[in-house]
């Protein structure tokens, strides 16, 4: 029997499959079909596929869980809204135009693809499956799950005390409006970035800054009598649909709001100016992190921590949680935001069926990482690439390249379940050429020179090139947090050290692709690659193998590493 | 949807209601290459959803152009969001033209949408009045011009494709782009893009009728919402305490 997952009408909406062991059979995330980023429509063409993929139907899907509470996600909303806004606000307005397009219509859409007059359909809390879906990943129990990010149903953070599969006890929540997610999401907005995409820009902003709007900052929103409170006067997200800070945020900071279609120019005043206020929201948010990290800890004196939730993604955050001393162990799924969700969803109908349970494995780290069927084809390549190499040798070609200081694209097996691109939807090069890295950055990837490109390193060298902390350790291996290299080093590979002294660095295994790419260059004294997701900036992560030759094209690639063999355009 | 600038008083807009259309386009195309399994067909729509792309990036920066040369001012609604693509309808959430159509109707409809946006293109060129825009613009006119060409060699291909599987390729011949058949598709697009142009130049004022309703009938549903209490679940045990097929 099968057990699926759905998240959707929030922002990236997905699809998780599980089997009757408990096991992730796939993963998909409608954008990477739609080609939309952050696609939240429901996820047909996703579904469509792992339908036809596994020739699911009636009689082998046991349960179809969605990860949160359609009325009661609906209604906190719209409660708040009506008690504290004018009748005629636009996001009361907007919420109740909407009602038909919210996840209130899940079962109307789902009923298109399959008979759901014999699957039973579950719901699950939204938070329960950001939990669900670290749990998969770690098993150790008893631990301590921190859900934080922008909006759930009804909660915007959350502490679970996880004791078995069968046992997990809500211990804390913050309720909406008062989100530590939606508070980052709202200074993005100022900065001129996209919500739910300009997250991560404002992140690589905030190493070039000085925290001086801190204290102020930090009076918006507060951690104080085991509460979490925001100051909704700075905050328009609780009332209107095209803005979420209010005019006092640009008054507390005496500085615009900046125009999107304004470049940062780095060393300039007015970069300098937005990077502050970059630095201190980066800094408010670790700051409150610590504090909820800690409240958790003095209630229950456990030191094994699981992060998720959209907020678990500021890989800066993880590294300073990591560090904190009542800190064991901390661990982030790899796709710790809303549509890794679908993972908790699934496991959450998989754990409701009966008897089933899931056991403790300490192998599942690094085993499910690209889960799916690969079918794929690339006969159409012929016509306009030239095959270098089948795969018997192709790895150690792309080695050859990598030497000669080409970037190679990767279209290889399965797409990475998580939002980093951990080798098999990469764009990869010498990570020792600084130049080359600058270059890929910037004119391949089209990408603002202060966002940071990530470097990858095999585990038997990761110790001499990085300050590893082994609290959290298993992050590095989807680079769900950062790393200070070592001084002796740095110079080599500045390319891949950002303006804050850390790397993203992915620490990876010799069974992986990169792993075995590294294995050659080893011999050449390259023990490093740079690595970056294999898309436009703004585009989702390249899927199928028209999406990777329509990508080479867009970005000047020469070189593409498929699982069939390495490819050079013609 | 293709809206005609030439009614329609804000320039920024316009370009960037240009911009989602193209950008709508080149994920029509790419969806059709995922859709066809001849390699010649899937390298030609991969190449028109390139031109798509780049047309789109091109827009943005003519917009750009507009701002510096101070026609109007940025406002946030000009950041443009891969997203609206859908809510602007410009992407059917329930589907690929590809999917929807025939092969032969999706041609037309390219066809026929090419040469409107071709013409759409032209009235925009009479209203930009720096001369790098206006030369995009050409650029992008001829390229249209060219995709709805392109569009006949497409049917083509598909047709002999189908000879070879099917034999019809004679019957296709017989009846193939009669002048009289593709201005009817012709026509029939641009009645449908009229009215959608329509349907959003009226969203005003049909909000005037509908927006006192929607307000009387939240006050109404507030008043009810308000009663409802979502229980609290703090110190319960999730995976038991709830009834897994509650939505509340």
């Amino acid at each position: 029997m099968y057990y699926l997952g759905i998240s959707a009408y929030y922002h990236d909406s997905s699809v998780a499959l599980i089997d009757d062991k408990g096991e992730i059979l796939d993963f998909k995330k409608e954008e990477w079909h739609s080609r939309v980023k952050g696609d939240k429509s429901f996820p047909r063409l996703a579904l469509e596929e792992i339908i036809s993929n596994f020739d699911l139907n009636e009689k082998n899907i046991k349960f179809i869980t969605f990860y949160e509470r359609p009325v009661r996600a609906w209604i906190t909303i719209l409660k708040h809204s009506v008690k504290n806004n004018p009748i005629a606000n636009d996001l009361t307005r907007n919420f109740f135009k909407n009602a038909f397009n919210s996840s209130m219509r899940f079962q109307m859409d789902l009923s298109k693809y399959l008979n759901l007059n014999k699957i039973k359909i579950l719901y699950a809390d939204h938070h329960l499956s950001h939990t669900l879906s670290t749990y998969y990943y770690y098993r150790d129990t008893p631990s301590l799950s921190l859900v934080i990010d922008g909006y759930g149903d009804k909660y915007c953070s959350s502490i679970h005390l996880i004791k078995s599969n069968k046992e997990i006890i809500n211990l804390w929540n913050s309720e909406y409006p008062n989100s530590l997610g939606l508070f980052y999401s709202a200074i993005t907005d100022y900065l001129g970035f996209e919500i739910n995409e300009g997250e991560y820009k404002m992140m690589g902003l905030a190493s070039y800054g000085e925290p001086v709007h801190f204290k102020k900052l930090s009076k918006t929103i507060k951690f104080e009598n085991d509460k979490l409170e925001i100051d909704t006067d700075y905050y328009d997200y609780v009332r209107r649909i095209d803005r979420s800070y209010s005019e006092l945020i640009p008054k507390l900071f005496d500085l615009q709001p900046r125009n999107s279609n304004e470049t940062l120019i780095l060393g300039t005043d007015t970069f300098k100016k937005y990077a502050d206020v970059a630095t201190s929201a980066q800094k408010v948010l670790e700051d409150l992190l610590q504090k909820i990290f800690e409240y958790a800890f003095k209630k229950t004196s456990i030191k094994k921590f699981l992060l998720s939730g959209g907020v678990a993604m500021n890989s800066v955050a993880v590294k300073k949680i990591g560090e904190l001393p009542f800190v064991d162990t901390l661990n982030v799924p790899p796709s710790p935001g809303d549509s890794g969700a679908a993972i908790g969803a699934a496991l959450y109908g998989y754990l409701k069926d009966d008897e089933k349970i899931i056991n403790k494995s300490n192998e599942i780290i690094n085993k499910n990482f690209y889960p799916g069927k690969l079918i794929s084809d690339e006969s159409f390549f012929d016509l306009v690439l030239e095959k270098i190499s089948d795969n018997t040798n192709s790895l150690k070609e792309t080695s050859k390249l990598i030497i000669e200081n080409e970037i190679v694209a990767t279209c290889y097996g399965n797409i990475e379940t998580g939002p980093r691109a951990l080798g098999h939807r990469s764009l990869i090069c010498n990570a020792h050429n600084e130049k080359l890295i600058s270059k890929l950055s910037t004119e391949v990837k089209k990408r603002n020179l202060f966002r940071p490109t990530a470097p990858v390193i095999l585990e038997e060298f990761a110790n001499d090139y990085f300050e590893i902390n082994n609290s959290i350790i298993n992050c590095y291996y989807h680079m769900s947090t950062v790393a200070t290299p070592k001084e002796k080093f740095k110079n080599s590979i500045k390319g891949v050290v950002h303006a804050d002294n850390t790397s993203r660095v992915q620490i990876c295994n010799k069974e992986q692709l990169l792993g075995k790419i590294l294995t050659f260059l080893k011999n050449d004294k390259i023990y490093l690659i740079a690595n970056t997701s294999f898309n436009i900036s703004s585009d989702p992560m390249v899927y199928s193998k028209e999406d990777a030759y329509l990508a080479m094209e867009r970005m000047g690639i020469k070189y593409l590493l498929t699982e069939k063999g390495l490819y050079k355009k013609k | 949807m293709i809206i005609s600038p030439e009614k329609n008083n804000n320039l920024l807009s316009t370009i960037m209601e240009f911009s989602y259309a193209e950008y709508g386009s080149a994920l029509e195309m790419l969806a059709a290459s995922k859709k066809t399994t001849n390699p010649k067909l899937k390298i030609g729509y991969i190449r028109h959803a390139l031109d798509e792309y780049r047309h789109t990036q091109l827009l943005h920066k003519i917009l750009n152009n507009q701002i510096k040369n101070g026609i109007g001012k940025f406002e946030n609604k000009f950041r443009f969001s891969p997203k609206n693509v859908i809510s602007k309808g410009y992407i059917d959430k329930n589907g690929f033209l590809v999917e929807k159509f025939k092969l032969k109707n999706f041609v037309e409809f390219v066809y026929s949408n090419e040469f409107l946006a071709k013409q759409s293109f032209e009235y925009l060129s009479k209203r930009i009045s720096d001369t790098n825009s206006l030369n995009t613009i050409k650029d992008i006119i001829k390229e249209e011009d060219g995709h709805a060409d392109d569009s006949l060699t497409v049917m083509n291909d598909i047709m002999k494709d189908e000879n070879v599987h099917h034999g019809m390729a004679k019957k296709f011949y017989l009846t193939k782009f009669s002048e009289a058949q593709l201005k009817v598709a012709f026509t029939r697009e641009k009645f449908k893009n009229r009215m959608r142009t329509f349907y959003f130049k009226n969203l005003k004022f049909l909000g005037h009728i509908f927006d006192p309703i929607l307000n009387f009938l939240i006050n109404i549903f507030g008043k009810i919402v308000n009663l409802i209490s979502i229980p609290n679940d703090k110190d319960e045990n999730l995976m038991s305490s709830k009834n897994p097929n509650s939505v509340v």
